[in-house]
């Protein structure tokens, strides 16, 4: 029997692993050209333990009764014990990103982390990097762990791909945004709750940063409020740094005009040559003499790290996934801001930095 | 041959049978092969030998790959996360990602996307309440909560106290208190949060100044940062409907939230309509801001100002748009639906996924609206379905305005006025009936009738004096008898008998004349003799 069995074997289980490891190749490989999305959908076959759920609990639960008036965000966040939430729509993991975070010297029994992930491969991937690094920090001692992180997964799927090509192509812009958009309310509704004054949106592909960020922000005590966001790149050998978010500027007449004669459902972008705008872009204004705290009026904002009072959320700010006055997102958001009757603020030459992919 | 008992002779067996076979085929004997084929049918003994063995040899085969497969997998779950996130999503364990990590919270908010019949799901609800000096509405308010059937585990509870002048937040905790301490464990709700937030308010609650045209605007706008402040506090990924329900609700369906959920849409509002004094018509339309949009209100909202709200229900701004209440059929089917532009806030189902998307009440004019009109507006931009129901009528409490007031007040004076007379008609009437008493009377006329019988009776007498009859008795007794006739006492068979024949006095009385007293007023009791100028007093 043995030798039948001895002999046919060693090809047998050649020919297994080879097709066990074509199937984990198949499964790990990273996404193809077209984004692939992991078609799980456990979420929406299985409802989330159903017994648990359909019987009522032991015991009653309590009655929070939260007073809100005495709910500040001042200029000196720390002094008064002001609560920050840091929202943060995760495509990519990158350990820059987390470091950076890290770096953040507010304490972090005062912050509050939220994350979303799209439903993509890379968003699974992100999810489960971010898992990795929270781990450590949130197993380390109690003094530097954050108070309280919560990681969405979006409903609802993105519309293209996220690579940097993609992501610019002026048609897709819009979709893009828009679901993007999505993301960013869906994180700050369901994470803002009333014990928090600040939330500072910071986006995945910011990894350098003052570690002052928040307080040198909130010092200026603006309900908006953005810096400028640039990028470091090699040229020649050598770092240079050019400007990256466009998105915040003060309006211009051409723009207010060319608005005018669009139609509703129709956006303006920023920096786009078939679109020339002539909006003074907050990009430009850079001087790297000049006081780092100089501030400027706003009328669109970016939304690469944007300071927010928390106030200025609950009163129904929010990143428009439609256009509002043909703009979208952060910059529909400055948008609403402005019609709540507050105003953004931008600091041309206080600086983050973004990836360079 | 002893019966094959271990795995070696059980080998043995098929070693001989397989080279039987082989040898065979090999020969090319068509018969002995088509013999051996026969014989391969599961009922030979022969054939399972064969089978065992190869079952065994694939056993420990199946065993090596699966342990190689375990190996590989292992590694590779080590190695790459997306896989680690396939495998253990698809063997349902996506639920413990980040559960050993202590304040990680993670939720697929896929889950939350809620669907028809959430209460069989676990769905989440979200009941959010906007109080304002409401103290008095909270028990009634109560009993509706009370008497939810969806299962209340399900329902989380929260209040937005603002404002208040009364005890609205004392009372709403204790009744909250006594709600989650209530014996029967169905009766608890699930989470329960009390916001407590000053908006400084400068406009009024009271009806008149809370409908008043020109304090519209401004309230709508200070109304919707209410809400959104309420929400955005309460909010949770975890829940999947949010439900908003004012507390002056007087009657609605007690199974509402199934009965709008059944729809499954983003948006829905069944219709409000308010139960009315009589004098005003017994019910009316209350809730005009549930709308669909009109050419109309379309021109108007182009020619007014970007901050100007438009509010439905004044004449300031004739829309001529389809309201829900105006189309309600109280016979209508309660499962009819209707598109809507504005819908307004006095109960709202909606998805919380569209909450989450960032729809809100604008607490600026938005497309010309806000609050609840401009969140309809907002869903419509934002491609939700909102539907409202014409026929599923739910009833707002009747609070006077200061117009009705003074209607009230002048109805009330009015009535106090009728009462007034009608006491002071109804003593007349007693006064009137004690002056005219009976009994009194009856005495009188009793003895006036005695008299002007014996006068009669005497005058008789006088006439016939000087022809005394034997039967004078029956004689004179014959009148009485005819008049007797038809009265209840009436036979008259009774006339020759003894003591009848001749009406005495008391007889009489017993007789004809209290009967006649019965009815209240003598009907009868012709007397015998003239003069009968007495009857007019009894007519």
């Amino acid at each position: 029997m043995g030798a039948r069995l001895q002999r046919s074997s060693p090809m047998r289980l050649l020919f297994a692993l080879i097709g066990l490891l074509l199937f984990l190749w198949w499964m790990i490989q990273p996404s193809s050209p077209s984004p692939r999305t992991l078609n799980i959908n456990l979420p929406d076959n299985t409802p989330p333990t159903p017994t648990a759920a359909l019987t009522p609990p032991k015991t009653a639960p309590g009655i929070s009764v939260i007073s809100m008036n005495n709910l500040t965000a001042t200029a000196d966040p720390l002094k008064n014990s002001e609560r920050l939430l840091i929202l943060t729509p995760l495509a990519r993991f990158y350990d820059e990103y987390f470091e950076n975070l890290l770096n953040l010297n507010y304490p972090r029994n005062l912050i509050d982390l939220g994350f979303i992930t799209p439903k993509t491969h890379a968003g699974n991937i992100a999810t489960l990097k971010l898992q990795d690094a929270l781990r450590k920090v949130q197993h380390g001692p109690k003094k530097s762990r954050f108070n309280k992180i919560t990681i969405l997964r979006q409903d609802f799927e993105t519309p293209t791909g996220q690579s940097e090509k993609e992501r610019h192509a002026m048609k897709s812009q819009k979709d893009r945004r828009s679901s993007m958009a999505r993301a960013r309310n869906s994180l700050v509704f369901t994470t803002l709750n009333p014990t928090i004054s600040w939330v500072l949106w910071l986006d995945s592909d910011i990894i350098e940063s003052p570690p002052t960020l928040f307080q040198d922000l909130a010092k200026h005590n603006k309900a908006v409020i953005v810096p400028n966001c640039f990028q470091r790149y090699k040229e020649n050998g050598v770092w240079k740094e050019r400007p990256y978010d466009f998105n915040s500027w003060q309006d211009s007449e051409t723009a207010l005009n060319l608005g005018k004669t669009m139609k509703e459902d129709e956006i303006l972008l920023e920096g786009y040559a078939e679109m020339p705008t002539y909006r003074a872009l907050m990009a430009y204004q850079r001087d790297e003499k000049a006081d780092k705290h100089v501030e400027m009026l706003l009328d669109g904002v970016g939304g690469t790290a944007l300071l927010v009072k928390a106030s200025i959320h609950r009163d129904g700010a929010m990143f428009p996934t439609f256009p509002f006055y043909h703009l979208i997102e952060t910059e529909g958001f400055a948008k609403m801001v402005r019609r709540l009757g507050y105003q953004p603020f931008g600091l041309p030459n206080y600086l983050v930095y973004h990836y360079n992919e | 041959m002893s019966l094959p008992t271990s795995r070696h002779s059980h080998s043995q067996y098929s070693n001989g049978y397989s080279n039987g076979y082989s040898n065979g085929y090999k020969n090319g004997h068509a018969s002995y092969y088509k013999d051996e084929s026969w014989a391969m049918s599961p009922q030979d003994s022969k054939y399972h030998p064969k089978f065992r063995k190869s079952a065994y040899a694939r056993r420990r085969l199946l065993l090596k790959l699966g342990l190689i497969f375990l190996a590989v997998l292992g590694f590779s779950l080590l190695v790459s996360p997306s896989l680690r996130f396939t495998v253990f999503s698809a063997v349902g364990l996506g639920y413990t990602l980040y559960k050993d990590i202590p304040g990680v919270e993670y939720h697929d908010l896929s889950l939350y996307k809620g669907s028809a019949t959430g209460w069989q799901k676990g769905e989440r609800i979200l009941f959010l309440s906007p109080l304002r000096d409401a103290e008095a509405h909270l028990p009634m308010f109560f009993s509706h909560l009370r008497n939810l059937t969806y299962p209340h585990h399900l329902i989380d509870l929260a209040f937005l106290v603002s404002d208040s002048k009364d005890n609205t937040m004392t009372r709403l905790t204790e009744l909250l208190k006594r709600q989650q301490s209530d014996p029967d464990h169905n009766q608890w709700f699930g989470e329960i949060t009390v916001i407590e937030k000053d908006f400084g308010a400068a406009i009024g609650q009271d009806f008149s100044n809370r409908h008043g045209f020109a304090a519209q605007g401004p309230r709508r706008k200070l109304m919707a940062r209410a809400r959104n402040w309420l929400l955005n506090a309460t909010l949770k990924p975890h829940h999947s409907w949010v439900y908003w329900r004012d507390a002056d609700v007087e009657t609605a369906p007690t199974s509402i939230l199934e009965d709008l959920m059944r729809h499954n849409k983003d948006v829905i509002v069944p219709n409000v309509w308010r139960p009315l004094p009589d004098w005003l018509g017994n019910e009316q339309p209350y809730d005009l801001n549930s709308w669909q949009e009109s050419e109309t209100g379309l021109e108007l909202a182009a020619k007014l100002g970007e901050d100007d709200v438009i509010v439905e229900g004044y004449a300031e701004y004739a829309t001529w748009r389809p309201h829900l209440a105006y189309l309600r059929d109280p016979r209508g089917d309660p499962d009819v639906e209707m598109e809507l532009d504005g819908v307004g806030g006095v109960s709202i189902l909606a998805k919380a996924s569209v909450f989450r998307a960032g729809a809100h009440f604008p607490a600026f004019s938005f497309e010309k609206h806000a609050e609840t009109e401009g969140f309809g507006k907002m869903c419509r931009r934002m491609k939700f379905t909102v539907i409202g129901l014409p026929h599923y009528t739910i009833w707002h409490l009747y609070e006077p305005s200061s117009d009705d007031l003074k209607h009230m007040k002048e109805m009330e004076e009015q009535r106090l006025a009728h009462e007034k007379e009608e006491k002071e008609k109804a003593e007349q009437k007693t006064r009137l009936e004690e002056g005219w008493d009976i009994k009194k009377d009856k005495d009188t006329w009793d003895k006036d009738q005695k008299e002007i019988i014996n006068a009669a009776l005497k005058a008789k007498e006088a006439e016939k004096g000087a022809m005394p009859s034997k039967g004078a008795g029956k004689d004179s007794g014959k009148t009485p008898d005819q008049d007797l006739r038809g009265s209840r006492e009436g036979p008259i068979a009774h006339v020759d008998e003894p003591g009848v024949g001749v009406l005495t006095t008391e007889e009489q009385e017993k007789q004809g004349q209290v009967v006649g007293h019965e009815n209240g007023r003598v009907k009868q009791n012709k007397l015998p003799v003239e003069p009968t100028t007495q009857e007019p007093q009894f007519i």
